[in-house]
């Protein structure tokens, strides 16, 4: 029982952790503009080349255009394929999106576990030859995700560690924790592996998500255990670390390097910007020039 | 010292790096004997400055303290400076995307790549956009960690002494902030913010910034007017020089407006173009005044000089500047600022001030590109090509290209007057850097021109001698890179005089307005001298 209650605490604490860290980042004062170009939610050619409404005479009298497909599409693309890597930095991205593609797959897996134990819960067990075809679809969905996105992981994370400690350059720039990182998410993949070797199929996760669902207890052999105990501290300490860029992307993007909203009169940034200009600081800065109307400080006589 | 890491920003030596092996330049500039060398560094400047990061002396007022009472005063100085850069009451402006980029960095390196500064030094490690970025991360785990466990893991480990603040202090200027870097990053961080970011921890918590920059530029703008000194009467000296020089070029007589209440348009220029080049105010004025436009410019207290050079080093100043700015426009009752060839002076009036301002004074401000785009596509000026019928380049300011999304205009401009026009490669959003950005272009104490001239821009020298591969090496033959941006121009006049470029291969620069000028078929003279001068050779 005691397993069971630290799954729902892993799994609460991941989502509430990482709610956490985005509304820290969404509370913080409205920032000064510094987009860079090229911004796609700009519609049409302008998106891809890099321009922007200010290549418009009179911006400010015809109505702003935005292209929310367009931002979509490549924030889409920068989440699911790592773009930028991709297009500046191949030889890095193969490891690195065989990390995070592991990631992906493995979310499948655990989406599909769930709908497999509600399955065997409504009476239909998941097996591989069944009367059911939803059973049997998702039987090997399961499967492929779950030994594909194990199998990437495993070798993207260890592929990384391995990678940063025999180049030169990328080992002067990680820390230990960062090795630490990448070897705790090594450690949770093989840790699924040796659980997986004895239980092909990945029943042991469906009964996992029947026990979470009916509130039972679970039954574990050591393998499990040190898997799902593995697992569950991996998924409370992402959120706490820079593992969790899945919130800091969101807004390094979105608020900030594509966020070229302009301050025109009488519009609702106008109002936000009269409000962030009428806050007064409790604290300043001390150069003395901060406090003598930008001029050097008087002398003294 | 070889394989630099950063935690050696701490260590003692004489120099931590000189760069070596420099990017190699195009032809004619392959051969041996092309380029100048390095010159040594004086003993002096050691003793009273900081060149133990590579020899270069870009912050002049980043003084050696002489005794460890004054070190231990500016560490602790700096670390306050720290802790005010992540508050929400000193740095609200930035806090937000100075905390993303601050914490998310994966060290995947895809930056280096972009960075025109690292790859033209050869690769020098000190020069890498996260080299700088690891030190300050280092140096915030070891303040508020100290020498624990824990800051070990987390990877605080650099010594917290006075040759890491010095290095850190010359290192905020080896990157131009043109966040080209940025531009690449798989997670939308931005280098180029913090080194901005480390700027103003010396600027505004310890006072130490630049003398060009600040006592000689944001200072004498709040002052006097303007970061060139140029005050309101010799300002009126000028506008008459110009005017008397107009005459001669064209041989019509131009009067330009100053200071016309109600006007349509106020036209802002960097006040640098005043003195250094004044045919660029001189062809704004042509144009507007053929195209019958109802503009002025202003003589009034910052209102004649855009620059903000704020923008690179303080948000105090920056917004100090924004404001006066704004005001000298509301005062005048204009309907518009247009923002004349300056690409700061673009960012700061249009983005990086577009927050600072509410009411009366947000005056609508843009480019002054689509302006001229729709001037063009109208005819309201004549234009013939073919006085123009040499080879010509552009180039991308960042501010306006990377910061602004202005891309296109510019080009219609010069595709329909330049029949040789070539681009340079990578252009437009991608471009490079002209390694004047930030300042650099206007910081000439020390031996800093070297660092400039032979590193920060070489990319864009090299980018310049590409373009002109066909006639480089054929002096008979005019070539001119276009830079609508007085920093830009500054930075490109000094390398093509540093590599002598134009006396011994007729490289010129110059602004988008003067080759519109020059195209124009109603005036005899041609209106660019080194035309102008070689018809009277013949």
């Amino acid at each position: 029982m005691a397993l069971l209650l630290f799954i729902y605490v892993s799994i609460g604490a991941f989502i509430g952790l990482s709610i956490y860290r985005a509304c820290q980042y969404a509370k913080m004062p409205l920032h000064g503009r510094w987009e860079l170009y090229p911004v796609p939610k700009e519609p049409g050619e302008r998106g891809h080349y890099g321009g922007s409404y200010y290549e418009e005479l009179e911006y400010w009298t015809k109505p702003r255009k935005v292209s929310h497909m367009g931002e979509m599409k490549e924030m889409l693309k920068e989440m699911l394929f790592i773009k930028n890597l991709f297009v500046n930095q191949k030889r890095q991205w193969y490891l690195s999106y065989s990390l995070h593609l592991g990631i992906y797959l493995l979310g499948l897996w655990t989406v599909l576990l769930l709908a497999g134990a509600i399955v065997e819960l409504t009476g239909t067990p998941i097996v591989a030859v069944n009367t059911s075809p939803v059973a049997a679809i998702i039987y090997y969905l399961t499967l492929y995700a779950g030994l594909a996105g194990v199998a990437l992981l495993t070798i993207g994370s260890g592929g990384l560690v391995i990678k940063r400690i025999v180049n030169n350059v990328f080992s002067k720039y990680t820390t230990p924790q960062e090795y630490f990182n990448l070897l705790f998410l090594f450690a949770v993949a093989l840790s699924g592996l040796v659980v997986w070797s004895v239980d092909p199929a990945f029943n042991y996760g469906r009964e996992i998500f029947k026990g979470l669902i009916t509130f039972s207890p679970i039954t574990t052999n050591a393998a499990l255990t040190v898997h799902i105990v593995l697992l569950g501290a991996l998924m409370i300490y992402i959120p706490q670390t820079k593992m969790s860029h899945y919130v800091g992307k969101y807004f390094a993007f979105h608020k900030v390097l594509w966020e070229n909203e302009p301050n025109l009169r009488n519009s609702k940034m106008e109002a936000k910007v009269k409000e962030n200009l009428s806050y007064k600081p409790s604290t300043m800065w001390s150069a003395p020039h901060i406090h003598h109307h930008g001029t050097a400080a008087p002398e003294k006589k | 010292m070889d394989n630099i890491k950063p935690q050696d920003m701490g260590k003692t030596s004489d120099v931590l790096v000189r760069p070596e092996k420099l990017m190699p330049l195009p032809a004619p500039y392959d051969k041996p004997g092309m380029e100048p060398e390095f010159k040594p560094v004086k003993d002096t400047w050691k003793e009273d400055f900081c060149t133990s990061l590579d020899g270069f002396v870009g912050n002049d007022t980043l003084a050696r303290p002489k005794t460890k009472e004054e070190e231990q005063e500016m560490i602790k100085k700096f670390l306050s400076g720290l802790d005010k850069l992540f508050s929400d009451q000193t740095n609200r402006g930035y806090l937000q995307p100075l905390a993303l980029s601050f914490e998310y960095c994966a060290k995947c390196n895809t930056c280096s790549e972009a960075c025109h500064t690292f790859k033209s030094s050869g690769e020098t490690e000190i020069y890498r956009p996260i080299f700088r970025s690891e030190v300050l991360r280092k140096i915030y785990r070891k303040h508020k960690n100290g020498d624990s466990l824990v800051n070990r893991f987390i990877g605080g480990d650099i010594d917290l002494n006075i040759e890491t603040i010095l290095r850190l202090g010359e290192l905020a200027y080896r990157c131009n902030l043109c966040r080209r870097c940025a531009q690449t990053c798989p997670l939308g961080l931005d280098n180029g913010l913090l080194a901005r970011e480390i700027r103003k921890i010396f600027s505004m918590e310890m006072g130490i910034a630049p003398k060009p920059l600040h006592e000689k530029g944001t200072v004498n703008q709040l002052k006097i007017g303007s970061s060139t000194g140029l005050n309101k009467a010799a300002l009126l000296d000028v506008i008459e020089f110009i005017e008397e020089d107009m005459y001669d070029k064209t041989g019509k007589e131009y009067k330009i407006p100053m200071d016309k209440k109600g006007a349509d348009i106020l036209l802002t220029h960097n006040a640098g173009e005043f003195l250094a080049w004044p045919e660029n105010p001189a062809a704004f004025a042509i144009i507007f005044e053929e195209a019958g436009l109802n503009w002025t410019l202003s003589s009034e207290m910052i209102g004649y000089d855009n620059v903000n050079y704020g923008l690179f080093y303080d948000d105090a100043q920056a917004k100090k500047i924004g404001i006066q700015q704004f005001k000298a426009a509301r005062d005048l009752g204009v309907r518009k600022i247009v923002i004349g060839e300056c690409g700061h002076a673009h960012k700061a009036a249009t983005v990086s001030m577009d927050r600072n301002v509410a009411g009366e004074d947000n005056i609508p401000r843009e480019s002054f590109l689509p302006l001229l785009q729709d001037l063009i596509r109208k005819k309201a000026i004549k234009q013939d090509p073919s006085r123009n019928n040499f080879p010509v380049t552009l180039h991308d300011p960042c501010n306006m290209a990377r910061m602004m999304g202005l891309i296109m205009p510019q080009r219609e401009i010069i595709n329909t007057i330049c029949p040789q026009f070539r681009e340079m490669t990578p252009n437009g959003a991608q471009n490079y850097c002209c390694g004047g950005g930030s300042g650099f272009a206007i910081m000439n104490s020390f031996n800093f021109p070297e660092f400039r001239n032979k590193i920060a821009s070489r990319m864009k020298f090299k980018q310049i001698l590409n373009a002109f591969q066909d006639t480089i090496e054929d002096p008979e033959t005019p070539k001119y890179v276009c830079a609508p941006c007085s920093n830009c121009k500054g930075a490109i006049r000094d390398i093509l005089d540093y590599y002598e470029t134009t006396a011994k291969f007729n490289v010129h620069y110059g602004g988008l307005v003067e080759l519109v000028v020059n195209a124009m078929p109603q005036f005899e003279r041609p209106f660019l001298d080194f035309l102008d001068e070689e018809a009277g050779m013949m």
